[in-house]
């Protein structure tokens, strides 16, 4: 569905009937969904109901058996180098920030600068400087992953994946791991990002963000996309029980 | 936390200053109490301890020191000064062949050569200022040998291991000058120009050490007649140079998605593991040259050296996957979303973690490879171990095995307890905070 707020010209993602079996398990179900360029997209739904699967297998993380996805009209079909090539295009942060501990907080940044983009060392730090700058945490370059707190750990993971110059971000429950006081660090980094023209994917449960920032939020539930629609509507008025129940719970737990 | 009293005043929180520790003490003394004499029992046990560790040493110092004898021409002679004291004359009339085994003596300058090249060439891997310190490793890999295998085997080679002499000469002339230069003070600076302009010089050199050795031949001396503790360097060294790439190859074979790859590794890394060292040297030495046509002349040595690398290959594989399974999958998962491929993420993410994950294990391995070397005396070659036996058929020294064994169990127990200190040093080196 078409986002109502902004004007959107072209594709970003498009997936086609998208289905994953996880052996028996049949994790996501006829999933047809477009973001165009440009646009914010939150998926919420309970848990287990296969959001970070579908976010994973946009950047082809996880194998999915049946359909198709475009990422900016090229196919990503199942082969491996069409997938390393696209995900040149995709920055992906994730729940547990993933950052490699045997590399300080600047090789975190500069290293797919150095090894993929085959960018002197200068430049590269140069670079990865100006994004630490930007997500707030340039004083704790030389320090290491295991010497800082959770917040700025998935401070320095966004910065690691801007650094590359995605057009596309997925955030897979950014804030999840978060201890509260560090949530809204995390937050208004995205926050800022959603401003600056990002197309991004975001899984969380953060209504609060998706309120402000998203464009369309998908509620997702046992596998399938129950409803997609501009953030009020599907926030404020959903038109299916089983999206009312979940904002129930969640907002009677305080989360928004 | 601050305690809510009042919705119109809150109170401001300090919080308590720390303090030190309780019963710290910086004194060794007090240490020393605390530790060994803290109670009646404590104390009991340490005397009791020390009684029996003096009861244990006094007669091995005895014998080893005190009633030992020290030159003397013969075994009787020994036995006509000091009946039960050590013959130390004996292990130092053979000292020579235990280190150097039957290598020509006016040739034994050539090992200690190659033994000095190697430590000033592996020395800046230890040297915590020294820049570009995989280079010099991988240098050491790949160079290293070029130069071993000239000056050891003597005789004439062809341009190839020449050239390759040439090239090792070259890069052990740039390390020496760069140990110069951080001994004399002056720093390393990444590219440094002094590097540069040495440039056609080393080329100079380089080609004059490929030419050199066309006058310069020096006497072939025949592997059969290596021997002593330096084969069993040779032995251990190469083993344990080879064993850790193979082992990674191995290693990742294992795991890859390719069934064809996969089952390949695990046949060779589980067959080899399911024998003994020894079958594996006999079938080498022995089996090997039925199965070839007889024109191929094989040398023993290399068949050892190829069977012990890949034997320690096979047992360092199961070892580095140990560590790849400890790397959590959203590692690789991060790399690949970064657009990493198959080896950058080997090499920069997944291998650096699991190996340093590895070391005490690694380290374990490198030093039953340095003790299994002492099998090859089995099949005939002479390491320390069979020249220690030689050395009792002699008829001057008849039945002295008891002194060379404690050499040999000594030289084995410097290097085997110094490699794992220096695993422990490069553990706590490479640690990084979780």
């Amino acid at each position: 569905m078409e986002s109502l707020t902004k004007e959107h010209n072209a594709t970003a993602i498009a997936l086609k009937g998208i289905n994953l079996w996880f052996d028996d398990f049949h994790a996501l179900k006829d999933i047809d969904l477009t973001v165009a360029s440009g646009e914010i997209v939150v998926i919420c739904g309970p848990s287990g109901s296969g959001k970070s699967t579908l976010v994973r297998c946009i950047n082809h993380l996880e194998q999915y058996q049946q359909g198709q996805i475009e990422i900016f009209d090229q196919s990503l079909a199942n082969k491996k180098v069409a997938s390393q090539i696209i995900r040149q295009d995709i920055g992906m942060v994730f729940q547990h920030f993933h950052l490699f501990p045997h590399l300080s907080i600047l090789q975190n940044c500069t290293l797919g600068l150095m090894h993929i983009k085959g960018m002197e060392q200068q430049q590269a730090d140069d670079k990865a400087m100006v994004l630490l700058e930007r997500v707030g945490v340039a004083e704790l370059a030389e320090k290491f992953p295991g010497q800082i707190s959770g917040g700025q750990k998935q401070r320095v993971a966004i910065a690691r994946a801007l650094v590359m110059e995605p057009k596309i971000l997925l955030l897979d429950e950014p804030t999840s791991a978060l201890d509260p006081e560090m949530i809204k660090e995390v937050l208004d980094v995205m926050i800022d990002l959603a401003g600056s023209g990002m197309t991004m994917v975001c899984v969380t449960h953060e209504i609060g963000f998706a309120r402000r920032v998203a464009d369309t939020v998908v509620f997702m539930a046992e596998g399938c996309i129950v409803e997609t629609g501009p953030a009020q509507q599907v926030l404020g008025s959903p038109q299916w029980d089983r999206t009312q129940e979940f904002l129930a719970h969640v907002v009677s737990n305080g989360a928004a | 936390m601050t305690q809510q009293s009042d919705h119109n005043k809150l109170k401001t929180f300090v919080p308590i200053p720390a303090r030190p520790a309780p019963g710290a003490s910086n004194s060794w003394l007090a240490h020393l109490r605390q530790q060994y004499f803290s109670t009646v029992l404590s104390s009991a046990l340490t005397v009791t301890t020390l009684f029996l560790f003096y009861l244990l040493m006094s007669p091995l110092v005895d014998w080893a020191l005190v009633k030992a004898v020290w030159s003397a021409a013969d075994r009787k002679e020994c036995y006509s000064v000091s009946p039960d004291g050590a013959c130390w004359a004996g292990v130092i009339h053979w000292f020579n062949n235990i280190i150097y085994g039957r290598y020509p003596s006016p040739e034994i300058w050539r090992i200690n050569l190659v033994f000095v090249a190697l430590v000033l060439w592996a020395s800046p891997i230890f040297i915590n200022r020294f820049p570009h310190k995989v280079m010099v490793f991988l240098s050491l890999w790949l160079a290293f040998p070029g130069l071993a295998s000239y000056l050891l085997l003597g005789g004439e080679h062809g341009l190839l291991t020449q050239l390759w002499f040439g090239i090792a000469c070259a890069i052990l002339t740039i390390i020496v000058l760069a140990l110069i230069w951080l001994v004399t003070g002056r720093e390393l600076a990444p590219g440094h120009s002094a590097l540069t302009r040495l440039k056609l010089p080393l080329l100079a050199l380089t080609i004059g050490a490929c030419l050199g050795q066309q006058w310069l031949i020096l006497e072939a001396v025949e592997t059969t007649r290596w021997g002593g503790l330096f084969l069993t360097l040779v032995i251990a060294s190469v083993a344990i140079m080879m064993a850790l790439p193979i082992g990674i190859l191995l290693a990742l074979g294992r795991r890859s998605e390719l069934p064809v790859i996969k089952y390949l590794a695990i046949t060779f890394i589980e067959l080899v593991r399911s024998v003994p060292l020894i079958t594996v040297l006999f079938m080498a030495v022995t089996m090997l040259p039925f199965f070839l046509p007889n024109s191929v002349e094989l040398d023993k040595l290399g068949q050892v050296l190829v069977a012990i690398s890949l034997f320690a290959g096979a047992y360092m594989a199961e070892n580095v996957r140990g560590g790849l399974q400890a790397i959590a999958v959203g590692q690789t998962e991060a790399a690949k979303s970064l657009g990493m491929n198959y080896w950058q993420n080997m090499i920069f993410i997944v291998l650096p973690q699991a190996l340093r994950l590895m070391i005490p294990n690694i380290v374990t391995s490198f030093i039953s490879t340095l003790k299994d070397t002492t099998l090859v005396s089995i099949i005939g070659l002479f390491d320390i171990l069979l020249m220690a036996k030689n050395m009792a058929i002699d008829k001057k020294w008849l039945d002295l095995h008891t002194e060379p064994l404690v050499l040999i169990a000594s030289i084995f127990f410097v290097l085997c307890y110094g490699m794992s200190q220096y695993s422990l040093y490069l553990e706590r080196k490479l640690q990084w905070s979780h």
